[in-house]
């Protein structure tokens, strides 16, 4: 009853435009007032600040830093190139090249909306040129912009490791394996896509030394995924600690290798990647204190009776999850959607004798799938903006990668050898 | 000139607050990255800086209050607007615009009488490594909300004066995406 009542006012409040952070902490009061639970204010506000407080989660505004520095820096058009003399010449090469370029800006930034906008400026107006549908390209971008949740490191990953107390280092390695697949089939769309509407069959090889001149270009970014998972591998950094690093790593890449910002820059960039923070941690932060709302309610145990009389093993019981999780990730956020479910799921998952990384990682990739799952969602309406595309046009232009996409998260969630392989192999 | 964008326009001691906000996340920011840092290089040196943790944390907390009064000035947070916008300018609309910023008015009186009885309670504790009272890092909510509440008793004014809100958040130069 009490977790029907959160659900109902929590979208009846969203719903009505009220913005997230105070819809969640509205829930969490009202749900009080409601029931008459008897908690005091006082507590629910002190989770509330004790929601955003971890040290751990200091390397949510860091990796944000790290991709500002990094977006401004100029790397995406680096990327773009290096990708574009490697994958340029396939059929649908440009779309590959897309899709690649998502990939790798992922591995350096950790935000999908700052991956889509980053390489979306620039790929979408390319793919049109070539012949790709405005909507087309914008849904694919929409869709690979995705990746960077899901490719090491990923913020969401690193909070659900807090949550679940699961080690960052093996949700981060169980990130790899997903990353390449999804972004293969989506380059697998894209080759369908250039050879069925003959916008782009392919054209001529680059050389050996275009490949090597971009790849030198490029190296200094691609390097800072080694870094970061070299560092928390090797137990020289901790998540935080990697966090800091790719910040100093990236402010040396931008401002003394490429030289493409200066110390002026720097105030507006810390204010607007520290600002977007805000705004994640806020909404994580008020989830907490919703979530302590609901695990005193003991809604866990009631939920985790139903879910045992509905699913009697563990591929059913992950169907479960999947389904509510493509449904929660169109309205909420990631990490939110996380901070929300993941107390829930997680005890759930070990009954069914499910390794926690191997659920964080299937989380992670149905909240990413809800980023570009028509009509809300943050890598949507960032490539819908570019593309300047209806969303009716966008979401049908979808369709073939949503497909796909879900084809992935069956392997990745039905398989687990698949992302699970580089965990068992370095644990 | 500022090297921050400008917040949208607003009298004099608003500006001032929102700049005084703004300049506060980004230094608060830059300490943060320092005294992180800071702590990695030593950890080469078998050093280590006994108080980051804690101190990381407060900088966090702070950061993001503050960030979360500045995001309320500039209509930045996350929002599911896509049925409110379907509601017809310019009246209907207004009021749908009072009533959403009516409840977060609501909400935040909230959050800085109770979150201000929550950090009156916190003097006498102490944190554990730095020494300092644990009302510092509890008054970060009632102080920032208090600082939104500001925001969003002038956004109800002009709403008031029926100005909409493509003219209030003219100039916010900020993309939060």
């Amino acid at each position: 009853m009490v977790l029907v009542f959160i659900l109902l006012v929590f979208f009846g409040l969203a719903l009505a435009g009220l913005p997230v952070v105070w819809s969640i902490l509205a829930t969490t009061v009202l749900t009080i007032w409601s029931f008459d639970l008897g908690h005091p204010l006082e507590t629910i506000f002190l989770t509330y600040i004790g929601g955003v407080e971890p040290f751990i989660l200091i390397a949510v505004p860091l990796f944000i830093v790290a991709g500002e520095l990094f977006s401004r820096g100029g790397v995406g058009e680096r990327i773009i190139r290096f990708a574009r003399s490697l994958f340029g010449s396939l059929p649908g090469g440009l779309g590959i090249v897309t899709v690649a370029s998502c990939l790798l800006f992922g591995g350096v930034s950790g935000s999908a909306i700052a991956g889509a906008a980053a390489i979306g400026t620039v790929m979408i107006p390319a793919l049109t040129k070539q012949g790709y549908s405005a909507a087309f390209a914008s849904a694919l971008v929409a869709a690979a912009g995705t990746l960077a949740i899901i490719m090491p490191p990923s913020i969401p990953l690193l909070v659900f490791g807090y949550i679940a107390g699961v080690s960052v280092r093996d949700l981060f390695l169980s990130g790899i394996v997903p990353a390449f697949l999804f972004g293969a089939s989506l380059m697998l769309v894209c080759v369908w896509y250039g050879l069925k509407t003959g916008c782009d069959r392919g054209g001529q090889r680059a050389s050996g030394a275009e490949i090597w001149t971009s790849f030198k270009d490029a190296f200094p970014a691609l390097l800072m995924p080694a870094i970061i998972l070299g560092g928390i591998w090797s137990g020289f950094f901790t998540p935080t600690e990697s966090a800091v690093v790719a910040v100093v790593y990236g402010l040396l890449v931008a401002m003394v290798w490429y030289r493409s910002i200066g110390w002026r820059d720097l105030p507006s960039l810390l204010y607007s990647a520290f600002l977007t923070s805000a705004v994640v941690m806020a909404v994580v932060g008020a989830t907490a204190a919703l979530a302590w709302v609901i695990t005193v309610e003991q809604v866990p145990m009631v939920m985790t009776e139903w879910v045992q009389t509905v699913a009697d093993n563990r591929w059913t019981f992950f169907l479960l999850i999947n389904v509510f999780l493509l449904v929660l990730g169109i309205f909420l956020e990631p990490l939110p959607a996380l901070v929300l479910t993941a107390p829930l799921f997680v005890p759930l998952a070990r009954l069914y004798g499910i390794d926690p990384v191997h659920l964080g990682l299937v989380m992670t990739c149905n909240l990413a799938i809800g980023l570009y799952t028509p009509p809300v969602g943050g890598t949507l309406f960032v490539a819908a903006k570019i593309g300047k595309v209806s969303m009716g046009a966008i979401s049908r232009a979808l369709m073939p990668l949503f497909l796909v996409s879900l084809l992935v998260l069956l392997l990745i969630t039905y398989v687990p050898a698949l992302p699970m392989f580089p965990v068992w192999l370095l644990r | 000139m500022s090297l921050l964008p400008t917040g949208p326009a607003a009298p004099t001691p608003l500006r001032w607050l929102g700049a005084f906000v703004d300049n506060a996340i980004v230094v608060l920011g830059a300490a943060l990255v320092v005294v992180v840092f800071s702590n990695v290089v030593l950890h080469a040196f078998d050093k280590d800086i006994a108080w980051t943790t804690e101190f990381g944390e407060l900088v966090m907390v702070w950061t993001t209050f503050l960030g979360v009064s500045a995001a309320v000035q500039r209509n930045a947070h996350m929002a599911v607007t896509e049925l409110i916008d379907l509601v017809p300018e310019p009246r209907p609309r207004l009021l749908a615009d009072g009533l959403v910023q009516l409840a977060v008015a609501g909400l935040l009186f909230l959050l800085v009488w109770k979150g201000g009885v929550a950090a009156d309670a916190g003097w006498g504790s102490e944190m554990s490594v730095t020494g300092w009272p644990q009302a510092v890092q509890y008054l970060s909510l009632p102080v920032s909300s208090a600082i939104a509440l500001v925001f969003v008793v002038w956004d109800l004014i002009q709403i008031g004066r029926g100005i909409p809100r493509q003219q209030r958040y003219a100039i916010s130069g900020v993309n939060t995406a």
